[in-house]
């Protein structure tokens, strides 16, 4: 048995030298990290009324569309500011503003039809949120966040049990969760990008994006890992770093397929899902794209380069 | 581990049975999700060979409000001024209200009313799916729950006024000279070109006038008069009802319902359902009782022992007789002994929730129903003008004056009965509506409906009275918390609120279907183009997995949002994930000179841990999800989980059983169709030269 994995290891019919470049890829992936952390402190992530409370309308008109000034007067004369007006694809206006009670929301309505003259006007959604509503989103949000990472790490660390040499079971999760945190910083920061110049809102649908990344970036790392592990149990002599390459190059093609697979069908979620989730596999898209990166070039060589401080500085 | 590796041997029929196994699967599957293939041909069977192949329930997937549209709201209660252990019950109560004026007022079929508390507050969400005037329904969830205690109208409904008989009379003289011009028309003109000049019944009039088939108690005039023609006759005169005038025309007749006409003789026990009477204590005494006079009853001596023995009210002057009656009109147990005793015959024993029965079946019919055209001109009568009296009118006492109404029971008789309190102004109408209403009944409405109608026994002063009726514990705690909540709501408020429009729905739904199938296409295309002929089993077992995942969310009735589909279509993406592992192994045993058979016994086996610990990380994200999330969240991490678990079964159950089965027709180092095979070689020259 072992001499038959031994000949396939020899065998491999690709050889990147991926660990080799280990310092090149993870300098990339914190520059990437850095930059993000920079984004979303500087401009921030714009929270939607999932968050902050307040109210979304999506109205279609039959007849044209009033100007986003003549509507954003309509809520200032009944006393509702923080009015926002975007048109969108058809004949819709989206309008966010502040918490509306339902006689506001009615009067509103009223002039809104008056002003544009179509009383046949079609309210498409509506959505209102009171401020003890998004203040439980945001803690739930940040809840689920919280203990998705850590029951992740328990599991890795448990799955991972048996391979304590020469690298700690635990430290695999840790690892794990350091590539993941890089994909879901990198998300954040196209979003706070998307929400300085376009306007996209961060709601919990984007946080559900986030956690999925999680779950999804950490599945595709382990099964990069769990290669590592088992060429570790028949490692013989061999380096360490040079196991790592090896099950880094026999999951290579695996990471790559599985993704692009699962990027097709959010491709096609994206372009003929509507508008309604678009945002929301937009980011799963940029999370699940830069998983496969991650788990490839980030994940990996930092396995080995923790393998190499704790071997030579007793670090960790 | 060497053991595990190990492959294990099956037989070749062993592998066929499981192919034919994973085949009925998807069959099952198909016909889950989709009945309606399966009973348009059982349809097609029934009507050529008349047999009755019942047809399989076809209920539809569960869509969630922003696929079918409607309104999502969020209540929050009041509480403050209740005592906290009265909490819970009283935000029960307002649940309850909406509830009953969500269904009653509003007519919504499915409302979804629920409480949650979250913190210290208490919260009550409201699903309103279809429903389009969402501010009506606002309006009529935030009125305050309206208590009334009424009693019978001892006045008749107004006279009519000289001016109406007058306008009346008027009216209906119109209307007879009008039949009279089309009875003058119809020498010229035939009967269909009649109708739709003159017919005022639009309903038949879009029909060339017909009406459909007729029943007695439908439109007894117009049956009449069917009876006594025959088919083609035009009637000669016009037939007068309620509502108008009308020239018939019989088209046709056929057979309608089987009906029997019959006398029952009940016994009935303590704890049976409706029964008054203390007689039989339980079930035993009423049996034996039953069976004593099912010896001597004949059809002679039927209607004396009724008189004599049956605990029915009213048994005394009706002589326990039904008239008339057809299938669905009885409970089934009663109907189906009435229906299979002979003609003059007394049938068997029949127990049903309401005791013992006997049944003397008098005779038995078939009735006919008439297929009949009409011309129809609408007159007017009294009710026109002048309402029908209302059964009910406001004694003055309300809600408002209840201090209090709780459950209690009878020191005596055990029987559960619902105790009120009034305040002092209540006690004092209170006294006098009871006193003058000795005997008679006392209706107490809640939101326009009556809940209680009691016989009021004596005048009541002292403001409290007892209802006493037929109550379960349950009923009666239902009733003092309907009319606690009526006298004291608790206030809510509304503090949030999502409508969807059933358009935007559809259109969602629709979209989302497109992405859907272009997304499994495109996944299919590459797992054949690169898989070769392992990805096309992969797509079978794909496909095996998409039916099986669609059938558990039909079965479990897990309720597909937007959101839920986006997570559907996303683990059709990660579904194949497990398959690519698989094939990726077996490329690298197929390198190594493996035979196809070896190759993916190890392929499968050393695949396995990834799989598994891959997906259990997926799961575990949506564990927390469905747990801590809402609507939008849970509709996602439930579908994906679901996905998840279903696409690891398929991977490691359908795929393998197809590859066993599939790689045996090829040659055991495979062929072009293996990615990976032969290739080594060549390969392995090349890493000498290295």
């Amino acid at each position: 048995m072992k001499k038959n994995l031994t000949t396939k290891l020899n065998n491999n019919s690709m050889n990147i030298p991926i660990v080799k470049y280990s310092k090149i890829w993870l300098s990339m992936g914190l520059v990437v990290s850095v930059l993000s952390l920079i984004l979303i402190f500087a401009w921030g992530l714009k929270p939607g009324i999932d968050f902050t409370g307040g109210s979304l309308l999506e109205i279609e008109f039959n007849k044209e569309r009033p100007a986003a000034e003549a509507v954003v007067k309509i809520f200032e004369e009944s006393g509702i500011k923080n009015t926002m007006v975007q048109k969108v694809e058809g004949n819709s206006l989206i309008i966010r503003t502040s918490f509306l009670d339902e006689e506001k929301h009615q009067e509103i309505l009223a002039k809104i039809k008056t002003v544009s003259e179509d009383s046949d006007l079609i309210e498409n959604r509506f959505e209102t949120i009171g401020a003890s509503i998004s203040k439980q989103l945001r803690e739930r949000a940040i809840l689920s966040i919280i203990f998705v990472s850590l029951a992740i790490i328990l599991y890795v660390a448990y799955a991972f049990r048996k391979v304590s040499q020469p690298v700690k079971s635990w430290k695999y999760g840790v690892l794990a969760l350091v590539a993941v945190f890089h994909n879901i910083l990198l998300v954040m920061g196209v979003f706070a990008v998307l929400g300085k110049f376009k306007g996209v809102e961060v709601d919990t649908a984007f946080v559900v994006a986030l956690l999925t990344v999680l779950g999804y970036s950490i599945n595709d790392t382990i099964v990069v890992y769990d290669r590592i592990r088992e060429n570790l149990i028949n490692r013989g002599n061999r380096a360490f770093a040079e196991v790592v390459n090896d099950g880094l190059n026999q999951s290579f093609f695996r990471s790559i397929n599985t993704t692009a697979t699962t990027l097709f069908t959010l491709f096609a979620l994206y372009f003929f899902g509507g508008a309604t989730i678009s945002n929301f596999v937009l980011a799963l898209i940029i999370g699940v794209g830069v998983g496969a990166f991650s788990s490839i070039f980030i994940a990996s060589p930092l396995l080995a380069v923790t393998e190499n401080w704790q071997r030579t500085k007793k670090l960790w | 581990m060497a053991s595990n590796l190990a492959p294990k041997k099956f037989t070749r029929t062993q592998i066929r049975w499981r192919v034919a196994g994973s085949f009925a699967l998807l069959l099952l599957c198909l016909v889950i999700v989709y009945p309606s293939a399966v009973n348009s041909s059982f349809k097609f069977i029934n009507e050529k060979l008349g047999i009755g192949v019942p047809l399989l329930p076809d209920n539809g997937f569960n869509l969630g409000l922003d696929l079918q549209g409607g309104a999502h709201l969020i209540y929050q209660a009041d509480t403050i001024s209740i005592p906290e252990a009265d909490r819970a019950e009283a935000v029960e109560g307002v649940r309850d209200v909406i509830e009953r004026r969500v269904r009653g007022g509003l007519g919504v079929a499915e409302p979804l009313v629920q409480t949650t508390k979250v913190g210290s507050d208490y919260r009550v969400i409201v699903e309103l799916p279809g429903v389009t005037d969402v501010n009506e329904a606002i309006g009529m969830i935030g009125e305050t729950p309206v208590l009334a205690f009424k009693e019978q109208n001892t006045q008749g409904s107004r006279e009519m006024t000289a001016e109406e008989t007058k306008e009346m009379n008027e009216y209906n003289k119109a209307a007879e000279k009008k039949i009279n011009q089309v009875y003058v028309d119809l020498r010229r003109i035939n009967f269909t070109d009649a109708v739709n000049r003159y017919s005022e019944d639009l309903i038949s009039k879009s029909n060339n006038g017909n009406m459909g088939f007729i029943t007695e108690m439908q439109y007894p005039e117009i049956y009449e008069w069917a009876q006594t023609h025959k088919n083609g006759e035009t009637s000669k005169t016009a037939i007068k009802t309620d509502d108008g005038l009308s020239i018939l025309k019989r088209i046709s007749e056929k057979e309608g319902q089987t009906q029997v006409d019959a006398a029952h003789l009940l016994i009935c026990y303590k704890g049976a359902e409706r029964c008054d009477s203390a007689l039989y204590k339980n079930k035993n005494e009423a049996k034996a009782k039953i069976e004593d006079l099912k010896k001597q009853a004949t059809a002679n001596n039927f209607a004396d022992l009724v008189k004599q023995y049956s605990t029915e009210p009213g048994a005394y002057e009706r002589g326990g007789d039904l008239g008339w009656f057809e299938k669905g009109d009885m409970v089934p147990e009663f109907e189906d002994a009435a229906f299979a005793t002979a003609k003059g015959q007394i049938s068997e024993i029949v127990e049903t929730p309401f005791g013992f029965h006997l049944i003397y079946k008098k005779d038995e019919r078939v009735t006919k129903e008439y297929e009949v055209a009409r011309i129809f001109v609408k007159t007017k009568n009294e009710t026109d003008f002048v309402p029908p009296a209302e059964e009910w009118v406001d004694s003055g006492l309300s809600g408002k004056q209840l201090k209090r109404a709780e459950v209690v029971s009878d020191s005596r008789t055990g029987q559960v009965q619902v105790s009120l309190q009034f305040d002092t102004d209540g006690a004092k109408i209170f006294g006098d509506v009871t006193s003058r209403n000795v005997g008679k009944p006392v209706a107490i409405f809640l939101d326009g409906q009556p809940i209680s109608v009691p016989t009021v026994n004596e005048p009541i002063r002292d403001g409290n009275a007892v209802i006493s009726g037929e109550f379960t514990w349950e009923e009666a705690r239902l009733l003092a918390q309907r009319l606690n909540s009526g006298a004291l709501p608790v206030p809510i408020e509304l503090i949030s609120q999502q409508k969807v429009d059933a358009t935007l729905g559809a259109d969602s739904l629709a979209s989302s279907f497109k992405a859907g199938i272009f997304g499994l296409i495109l996944v299919i295309l590459f797992m054949i183009l690169y898989y070769r002929w392992p990805g096309m089993v992969s797509v079978i077992s794909l496909i095996v997995y998409a039916s099986l995942t669609l059938a558990i969310f039909k079965l479990l009735g897990v309720t597909l949002t937007l959101s839920g589909i986006a997570g559907f279509i996303l683990s059709v993406g990660m579904a194949v994930d497990a398959n690519v592992l698989v094939f990726e192994r077996l490329k690298e045993e197929l390198k190594n000179k493996k035979t196809l058979a070896t190759a993916v016994e190890e392929a499968f086996v050393r695949a396995w841990s990834s799989i598994r610990d891959s997906n259990i990380t997926t799961l575990i994200s949506c564990v927390f999800l469905i747990w801590l999330g809402t609507g939008f969240v849970q509709g996602f991490a439930v579908t994906l989980a679901i996905g998840v678990i279903a696409s690891m079964f398929t991977a490691i159950t359908v795929t393998r059983i197809l590859c066993r089965f599939s790689f045996a027709w090829f040659k055991p180092e495979g062929n072009i169709l293996f990615l990976g095979a032969g290739k080594s070689n060549e390969e392995k020259s090349n890493n000498e030269i290295k």
